[in-house]
């Protein structure tokens, strides 16, 4: 009975998450400034929230198996460890496509970048580690105390560290409350930085109710200058014009100028902001966190199984004069 | 080649690669779960015959009493 049930759920995922596969193109609307890029987060985001759980479920059967010393305890936990630097692995490449698309490239360090490129380094570094010791018990032991100081470092790779920097291009706002996403008040001549660009206030022009902003803009490394010109309608609270930063699909937006001080709230509208907002945008998102949940507990439950297999037919072979 | 990247059937074209790969990914992993379990099936019934095998048979002892006056043979198995 509880066979059949399990068939059923193995298929239910199946048809979920194609129906997920589906939704994301035909469901999900184009975002404004991404167009049908934007339609990645449906994958890249969930794959990266599963692979946090995937982490946590390998410490606690790490912990499990120091308390209990039973075998299957340490295949539960290197199977939940295979499974998130795999979705681990997902997130990084669709997020690099995601990049190539906004930024124009696939990789540049940004903050995000290198926390998850770090976090892949340390879970490398435990398949490394169980490979090396041949002494089945030592193996299970060290790997097991591996995986939890491991897992100490996950939270803030994934949630703290992208919250601190303050420069990044990342769209945290759209997900993570807290993140930097307030804008920057300069006045004019002062300089400040959005995401990783200078940014200067050169000056505050008004004609009627329209305020426009000169604002000089650096690359980093200071490769590149430009002038961009947004502009906010003091009357209605509305920005105007929001000009697109050379070579980037994000726009510098005036979210509020006082030309009597000089001073002026300059915000980057990174596309991905506020995408969730869209009703079949967030349901389609939710579904897609279930699916892939629904997949990692299959995944978890085959390979931590293949791995008691394995490690019964080695005792049957071992046993055989 | 060109017609399947223009801009309305582009979208389709992505959508039916993303399935694709879903779908063999799918049956990779169905097929690789029926033959564990198959796997699993077959070592616990050999664990289990084993398990028959390796069983104390049950005691079996012959008693030969022997008469002075009648020699008689009588056997009992227990």
């Amino acid at each position: 009975m509880a066979e059949r049930l399990g068939q059923v759920g193995k298929l239910l995922v199946g048809i979920w998450l194609a129906g997920v596969v589906v939704a994301m193109f035909l469901v999900v609307p184009q975002y404004e400034g991404l167009g049908d890029a934007g339609r990645i987060i449906i994958m890249h985001v969930p794959t990266a929230w599963v692979s946090v759980l995937a982490f946590a479920v390998s410490a606690i059967y790490s912990a499990l198996y120091l308390w209990k010393r039973r075998p299957e305890h340490d295949d539960y936990a290197v199977a939940a460890a295979e499974s998130g630097f795999l979705f681990t692995a997902l997130a990084t490449i669709t997020g690099m496509i995601f990049s190539q698309v906004v930024w124009g490239v696939y990789w540049n360090w940004d903050p995000r970048q290198t926390s998850i490129f770090v976090l892949l380094l340390i879970y490398a570094a435990l398949f490394a580690l169980r490979s090396a010791i041949e002494d089945v018990d030592r193996r299970r032991q060290l790997s097991s105390v591996y995986s939890l100081f491991a897992f100490v470092t996950v939270p803030f790779l994934i949630f703290v560290a992208p919250r601190m920097a303050e420069s990044t291009l990342h769209p945290n706002c759209a997900f993570i409350q807290g993140s930097q996403c307030d804008g920057i008040t300069l006045e004019v001549g002062k300089i400040g930085l959005l995401g990783d660009r200078k940014v200067q206030l050169l000056g505050l022009e008004q004609q009627g109710d329209v305020v426009t902003a000169e604002v000089l803009v650096s690359e980093p490394g200071l490769r590149d200058e430009a002038t961009l010109r947004p502009s906010f309608n003091l009357a209605s609270g509305e920005m105007v014009a929001r000009p697109e930063f050379p070579g980037l699909r994000y726009q510098l937006g005036l979210e509020w100028a006082d030309p009597a001080t000089g001073s002026a709230l300059q915000h980057i509208e990174a596309p991905g902001t506020g995408l969730l907002e869209n009703q079949r945008t967030l349901f389609t998102f939710l579904a897609s966190i279930v699916g892939f949940t629904g997949l990692f507990i299959w995944m978890l439950n085959l390979r931590a199984s293949l791995l008691g297999v394995q490690w019964a037919l080695a005792q049957r072979e071992g046993a055989r004069p | 080649m060109n017609s399947l990247l223009d801009a309305g059937v582009a979208i389709y074209v992505a959508m039916a690669v993303a399935l694709s790969v879903w779908v063999s990914l799918f049956i990779y992993l169905w097929r690789i779960d029926s033959q564990a379990r198959e796997l699993k099936r077959q070592l616990e019934r050999e664990r289990a015959k084993g398990t028959d095998e390796q069983s104390p048979a049950p005691p079996r002892a012959t008693v030969t009493r022997v008469s002075a006056a009648e020699p008689e043979r009588e056997t009992v198995e227990k």
